[in-house]
């Protein structure tokens, strides 16, 4: 009995040794030399789904470096998350993004990949301004209705909320660290956050999230900054 | 007599005794750094899981019988007329109901998880900057804890049986179980790599029914031990036959008419009354009673605590 239950074992690697490991389903088989159905949600400057014509952001481009090497076309199909997720639990979309975090709630429904860039948030001085130690009664610029305004207020600093930080506000202001060339400021130690980044895919396609890890994992986090100033810059313009 | 006779083991007992405290100090080891190390590597595998919590489970026999060595040597007092003994037995009961509850667990866990049709996913892992598929780590993790599970476990059994011990008895049986879990989970893993998503979910299922067994089978015998059972030996698989012999050996005496013997189990020793119906008209009564008591402790270190009482009639 032990001796058959290895032996079975063992027949079971030789017979998968050519991809392993394997999709439950087939999507690596269907993605490539075919079609890469994408799931985006909007979450500038990582992905920015305008009303006409198709998405933009860092991580769209990224989705398109993914299907040249696997010789796919690629689909978007803009919706919030809630629904993607959906979605991707049923293999009706092969991949979702809109720069989600390691920690999103929906690992029942999707399987999320390795971690592939670390962006922080930090306080940040523009010329001629410094940053203290202490930031307790300092004012400081923070884009409105996010979730820096409370990591800000406490670590007792006096909350200047603006609509969008341009880096002309005079003020130390609180910026993704991908922004610091953009709007050439200087960093300081503050960290407010960081963020694991990751992609969604659908759960038990195994062969399928090791092409996109092994993909994700090659970027470097200067090409990832890179993407983003560009997408921050495309912004602006439009 | 001596009221509150401490218990030693006899030598060659007590060395082995020693020998069982080092293993289990041992186990401890190995299954806290196995706890830790499947932690670490831990991925969406259900019968991954489920050999974790195994493992941590595996902690509760060792842990039991090392509080209990600390207990059951204690000379009984006024508080505690009977002495510690019973603190093996108690130490018994926990860890075998904590066994039957997580067994419970894994195995709604997985059946949840099978009807649901749920796809376990496991994507690619660095380490060292060497980039390849968690589940090849996995793999060598979960065996990595088989090899030590087997070698304790094997070395238990035979001191348990020596000792009458059954806390170390149940101990090395959930080391045995702790092993097949783990090869278990080596298949499940190998199974989502090869794409069949039902393999995982199957084998924490097999393992969840495994773990169940062993709880449902080592609370039945706490519990009956606790109920004070006729004794059995160490794998409970007859009645032991030290009761049968003492009997035999106390009707051969030619004043002896009739005599009845009720023993019990605590921990490691036999403790019980004896009654007897002397021959009407015996000298020296008192003086026969107490030698049958002395001569019954020197025919086995087990026999420890007995009271001889003499009637002048026996119904049975």
């Amino acid at each position: 009995m032990r001796r058959g239950v290895a032996v079975l074992a063992l027949v079971m690697l030789v017979l998968s040794a050519c991809t392993w490991p394997r999709d439950v389903g087939t999507t690596l088989a269907d993605v490539r030399d075919g079609v890469l159905r994408v799931g985006v949600t909007e979450h500038p400057p990582w992905v920015s789904v305008p009303d006409e014509g198709p998405p933009s952001g860092a991580e769209v481009r990224l989705v398109g470096q993914l299907a040249a090497r696997l010789h796919a076309q690629v689909e978007w199909y803009p919706g919030t998350e809630s629904e993607l997720m959906a979605a991707v639990k049923d293999r009706v979309l092969d991949l979702v993004v809109g720069g989600l975090d390691a920690k999103a709630p929906w690992t029942k429904e999707a399987s999320l990949t390795r971690p592939y860039v670390t962006m922080r948030t930090i306080v940040a001085a523009p010329a001629g301004t410094t940053v203290p130690d202490d930031l307790t009664g300092v004012r400081v610029a923070v884009r409105a209705g996010t979730a820096d305004v409370a990591a800000l207020t406490s670590e007792g600093a006096a909350v200047v909320a603006v609509p969008e930080i341009t880096g002309k506000e005079h003020l130390p202001v609180v910026v993704g660290e991908w922004r610091l060339a953009e709007l050439r400021l200087t960093p300081s130690p503050h960290e407010l956050s960081a963020t694991d980044h990751v992609w969604a895919v659908p759960p038990g396609e195994n062969a399928w999230q090791a092409e996109v890890e092994r993909f994700l994992l090659s970027l470097s986090h200067s090409a990832v900054v890179g993407l983003l100033a560009d997408a921050e810059q495309a912004e602006a313009v439009r | 007599m001596r009221v509150y006779d401490r218990f030693e083991l006899p030598p060659e007992e007590a060395a082995l005794h020693r020998r069982a405290v080092r293993l289990e100090w041992w186990t401890i080891a190995f299954f806290a750094a196995a706890v830790i190390v499947l932690a670490l590597t831990l991925g969406q595998s259900q019968a991954m899981k489920a050999a974790w919590i195994e493992d941590m489970l595996g902690l509760v026999p060792p842990s039991a019988f090392l509080l209990a060595a600390r207990y059951r040597n204690r000379a009984p007092n006024e508080r505690f007329p009977y002495g510690y003994h019973r603190s093996v037995s108690i130490a018994f009961l926990a860890g075998s109901v904590a066994l039957l509850g997580l067994g419970g667990y894994v195995v709604l866990e997985s059946l949840i998880r099978l009807l649901a049709r749920e796809r376990p996913p496991i994507g690619l892992t660095e380490v060292f900057g060497l980039r390849f598929w968690l589940g090849w780590l996995m793999i060598g993790v979960l065996s990595a804890t088989i090899v030590p599970g087997i070698l304790l476990g094997r070395a238990k059994q035979r001191i348990a049986r020596r000792l009458h011990d059954k806390v170390l008895f149940a101990d090395a049986e959930m080391n045995r179980a702790d092993w097949l879990t783990a090869g278990a989970a080596v298949l499940g893993v190998v199974g989502i790599g090869a794409g069949l998503w039902w393999a995982d979910a199957l084998a924490a299922l097999v393992i969840g029914g495994d773990i169940v067994r062993d709880g449902v089978r080592t609370t039945r015998s706490a519990v009956a031990n606790l109920m004070d059972s006729r004794p059995r030996v160490v794998d409970g698989s007859q009645v032991h036959p030290l009761p049968q012999e003492l009997l035999t050996i106390v009707l051969d005496h030619d004043w002896v008419t009739a005599a009845w013997l009720r023993l019990r189990e605590e921990g490691h020793v036999f403790v019980g009354e004896l009654i007897v119906v002397p021959r009407p008209g015996t000298d020296r009564l008192v003086e026969r009673l107490e030698n049958l008591q002395k001569l019954a402790r020197n025919l086995d270190w087990r026999m420890h605590d007995l009271v001889v009482a003499p009637v002048s009639r026996l119904e049975t």
